[in-house]
């Protein structure tokens, strides 16, 4: 894919934007490609609007589709621009701290990709950097949980999420389901795989009550300034499902960016992330089911490793950051087993969440 | 005719030299890459010496479900191969259910350990000490 936006394409998108914010004329300052986008395409635009209700000059973002073959093989997990768009408008209107959506654009002629446009938020994203503190940061962590809580009192009922799907069987067997199918015969092969899997179905939980879920809600997905929360990002993995898993997403190990005595995502320990969450969500944190999705967590992260790697072998997409994403696996395997072990080892019984050790402090992460 | 120096030989001058000579001058905004550049020479480094040593540690792994079927003087692409058939046929074993009542704790032992081995050449840092 070329540049997304060029001297042809640029009139194109600015006659649309004006259309959708009722200016009379709009020009786009293209500033770049932004990081964070190992699915996405993010770059950074200003918006200079003349007339109409959004008149001025806005920072933002422009999110779009990646290309067809990206779409292919890695982008499994995700949901489309125009779903990703109608969730940041159900987030945001709930009082989530989402970037503003401006607008989404559904058609081709415009950039040759589906995209939506977002408020830019400032702030630091980089999970090696967010938990660099001397302290534990219990405000922080707590507010995320807030907003989590926030963000779960969406559901199936809420307006414009008609079109995201609702699990077939329950949220745990549905998320077995999609790891074996975006591992494909690596789960034959690969026998730590084949136990996770194997154990996330002895453990399932019943289906319950569903919630819209992030589904990347971690350290590394949210800005940070001056040590509050500016914006939580990356909304592509988006859909309903069980609401501890999350929570368990959260805190699995992946996310802590070598800060393990720091459970929740590297900040503080999970009970301020918990009292937040329990504070707005009007629910109960269920330690057992946060364990449980924290087992999903570490499957996901190996399947979602594999696609990545997947990517680069294919050659639709030769990139070194994928080829050593696919590399992660065995680090990945390590947490997954040490996890599994720490809820004892007997299938009829897991044993809770707080039974888990504190970990290793001395582990960093490397490039 | 064996080629002086051969593959292992030339990589292992490539890693130190990108390493010693090039990675302290890399500016900043490729700084990253060049870290990424260093960790697969490293890995690639690791997996060429110690290919057949992980197998064994594979092997001597499943030999605690396998015992049988493990064998020490396999070598290369047999060694490889006999490790891969030995996964396949726990995998679904694992998948039928199996272990779900008895046996997990040496099947955890067993994954444990090849876990370890794998991590000794992707990513040696996190070995258990």
């Amino acid at each position: 894919m070329g540049a997304l936006i060029d001297g042809e394409s640029r009139p194109r998108l600015e006659s649309w934007l004006a259309g959708a914010t009722g200016a009379t004329r709009v020009s786009v300052a293209d500033e770049g490609t932004l990081g964070g986008g190992a699915i996405s395409l993010n770059l950074a635009v200003t918006l200079d609007i003349d007339g109409g209700p959004q008149a001025g000059r806005h920072a933002c973002v422009l999110r779009a589709q990646p290309g067809a073959g990206a779409a292919a093989s890695g982008m499994k997990a995700s949901i489309s621009k125009a779903q990703e768009f109608a969730v940041l408008r159900a987030a945001f209107g709930a009082g989530v701290a989402a970037p503003e959506p401006i607008a989404a654009c559904g058609d081709p002629a415009v950039l040759g990709a589906d995209f939506y446009i977002m408020r830019r938020a400032e702030g630091v994203g980089a999970g090696h950097k967010v938990v660099k503190a001397d302290q534990p940061q219990r405000g922080l962590a707590r507010e995320l949980g807030r907003q989590l809580g926030r963000l779960h009192k969406a559901g199936p009922d809420t307006p414009g999420l008609e079109s995201l799907p609702v699990p077939a069987v329950s949220p745990a067997l549905d998320c077995v389901h999609a790891y074996r199918d975006w591992l494909g015969d690596l789960a034959l092969r690969d026998a730590v795989l084949a136990w996770g899997l194997r154990w996330l179905e002895i453990h399932a939980p019943p289906p319950g009550e569903l919630a819209l879920c992030h589904r990347d809600y971690r350290t590394g997905n949210y800005l940070v300034k001056d040590g509050g929360l500016t914006a939580i990002l990356d909304w592509e993995f988006a859909g309903f499902s069980d609401p501890m898993e999350d929570l368990g997403w959260f805190c699995a190990r992946s996310w802590r960016f070598g800060r393990h005595d720091r459970e929740a995502g590297g900040l503080a320990g999970r009970e301020d992330l918990y009292a937040g969450y329990e504070e707005t969500s009007g629910r109960r944190v269920d330690p057992q089911a946060v364990a449980y999705w924290e087992t999903a967590a570490y499957m996901r992260w190996a399947a979602i490793a594999v696609l990545q790697g997947r990517r680069h072998t294919s050659g639709e997409e030769p990139s070194l950051e994928l080829a050593l994403t696919g590399r992660m696996l065995p680090e990945i395997e390590l947490d997954l087993l040490r996890h599994i072990h720490s809820l004892g080892l007997t299938a009829s019984s897991p044993a809770a969440a707080d039974a888990e050790p504190s970990g290793d402090a001395d582990e960093e992460r490397v490039a | 005719m064996r080629t002086s120096p051969d593959a292992q030989e030339l990589l292992s001058i490539v890693a130190e030299t990108f390493r010693t000579d090039l990675l302290p001058h890399i500016p900043p905004a490729q700084r990253y890459t060049a870290l990424m550049i260093a960790n697969a020479l490293g890995i690639v480094q690791r997996e060429l010496a110690g290919a057949d040593p992980a197998g064994h540690a594979m092997l001597a792994a499943l030999a605690l479900l396998y015992g049988e079927d493990a064998d020490d003087s396999l070598s290369g692409a047999d060694l490889r191969q006999r490790v891969e058939a030995l996964q396949h046929r726990l995998c679904i074993e694992i998948a039928a259910g199996d272990f779900d009542h008895d046996g997990q704790d040496v099947l955890m032992e067993c994954l444990e350990e090849i876990v370890q081995a794998r991590l000794g050449i992707a990513n040696p840092k996190l070995l258990r000490g």
